[in-house]
């Protein structure tokens, strides 16, 4: 099958099948979708729909049964885990729903965190932290440890994380699951911003139906299929 | 880069006062005793009293930094999750742990030359003034035993980072996308 250039991700007849109680459950059922550079895209269903198995098969955390995920013109579907932690690395941001920052260190070094294990100067790297604070209107809290946070300082704090080293995607699980509704706009406004500013592609897993407006491509998920693409 | 990555493991065992604190006291009693042991074992042999207190206390320091190395993996499990899921590979974790174990034994280390300049002088002093009684052994603790038992904690502290690497590798970064509590 010829990939678009201009294709970003592409799932072409994933299965992922997992036990649980003793009872297969099959978490994505010949799955195939694509995701566009640049595109905003919320892939959306009930509790246990297979979105999030799908997010994570998507960003090589997880690997498929079968099929294949094109990253970024890469099988990443049987790559190694070193390789996989890489491409993460390089062209991938994450935002969970609970955080994640290591609370032993502060704002700043949680951003900064990412770009350790690379071969950039300290100065530098200190440097995009702070333009990835500044973008999220987070700068003055630059060194607040994380419970001296809100939960959407925390969120926006986590956002930073996720842009700092640039990346061509980001993933968002359920990024305003533990917001209210003032730092769930707030957030979203902001992915918006780096959508639209850096032409990254952004893709939010959520079951609520409010965010749709931010995206320009719906994924609904059905019982591990994907049941309208709109 | 493994050197800035050490670096930040030094920063997180600052950070974590009381497990610092702990691990550091005790590695510093033990790197103490093997070093006052040291020399009478080096006469005597490992086949004497003083030479299985040597094999305990470095047995013990086994134990204790796979300890160490156990609750750091696995308390932080979510962290590590974390960090693999935003692109540190298994080395750079290890890195990290071995940063923060090594740091504590070091720490231990410089501990223990400032006590034996302190027990050196209060030693020489009581002896010069003649009041050391005389029921208590003359044991003065030389540079030699203690940079030779540094070495081998050092040594077993890698033992133990080499140990505990399965456990890093069984760390699967998609726990950090579980809720809290699930």
């Amino acid at each position: 099958m010829p990939i678009d250039k201009d294709t970003m991700i592409e799932a072409i007849d994933v299965n992922k099948e997992y036990r649980r109680a003793g009872a297969i459950i099959h978490a994505l059922n010949d799955v195939n979708l694509s995701i566009k550079s640049g595109e905003f895209v919320i892939i959306q269903g009930p509790t246990g729909c297979g979105k999030s198995t799908l997010l994570n098969v998507l960003s090589g955390l997880d690997l498929p049964d079968s099929g294949k995920i094109i990253f970024d013109g890469e099988n990443i579907a049987r790559a190694k885990e070193d390789r996989l932690a890489r491409i993460r690395r390089m062209k991938v941001g994450f935002v969970f729903q609970d955080f994640n920052l290591i609370n032993t260190l502060t704002a700043i070094e949680n951003v900064e965190s990412v770009l350790w294990p690379t071969v950039l100067r300290t100065s530098e790297i200190e440097r995009r932290a702070i333009t990835a604070l500044r973008d999220v209107t987070l700068l003055d809290r630059k060194d607040h440890f994380p419970v001296q946070l809100s939960g959407g300082e925390k969120q926006k704090c986590g956002l930073a994380r996720a842009i700092i080293h640039r990346p061509r995607v980001i993933l968002a699980d359920e990024p305003t699951g533990n917001l209210d509704p003032q730092s769930e706009k707030e957030i979203m406004d902001l992915l918006k911003k780096i959508n639209n500013d850096s032409d990254t592609t952004i893709v939010v897993v959520t079951h609520r139906e409010k965010l749709n407006s931010y995206a320009n491509k719906i994924i609904k998920m059905q019982n591990g299929k994907v049941q309208s693409v709109k | 880069m493994v050197i800035r990555i050490w670096k930040k493991g030094v920063t997180l065992t600052l950070r974590e006062k009381r497990t610092f604190m702990i691990f550091t006291s005790i590695y510093t009693l033990l790197i103490f005793l093997t070093s006052l042991f040291w020399e009478s074992t080096w006469n005597q042999g490992l086949a004497s009293l003083q030479g299985y207190l040597v094999l305990i206390f470095l047995f013990t320091s086994l134990i204790l930094s796979l300890l160490y190395a156990w609750i750091l993996v696995s308390r932080k499990r979510r962290d590590w999750a974390t960090l693999k899921c935003i692109g540190y590979t298994n080395k750079n974790i290890i890195a990290i742990v071995s940063g923060i174990i090594l740091f504590t034994t070091l720490t231990g280390l410089f501990i223990v030359i400032e006590l034996v300049f302190h027990y050196t002088a209060i030693y020489s002093y009581l002896y010069s003034a003649d009041i050391i009684f005389e029921d208590i052994p003359r044991i003065l603790i030389g540079l030699v035993p203690i940079i030779a038992t540094s070495f081998l904690f050092i040594f077993v502290q890698l033992l133990s980072i080499a140990l505990i690497y399965r456990k890093v590798l069984k760390v699967r970064p998609i726990i950090a996308l579980k809720r809290v509590g699930e």
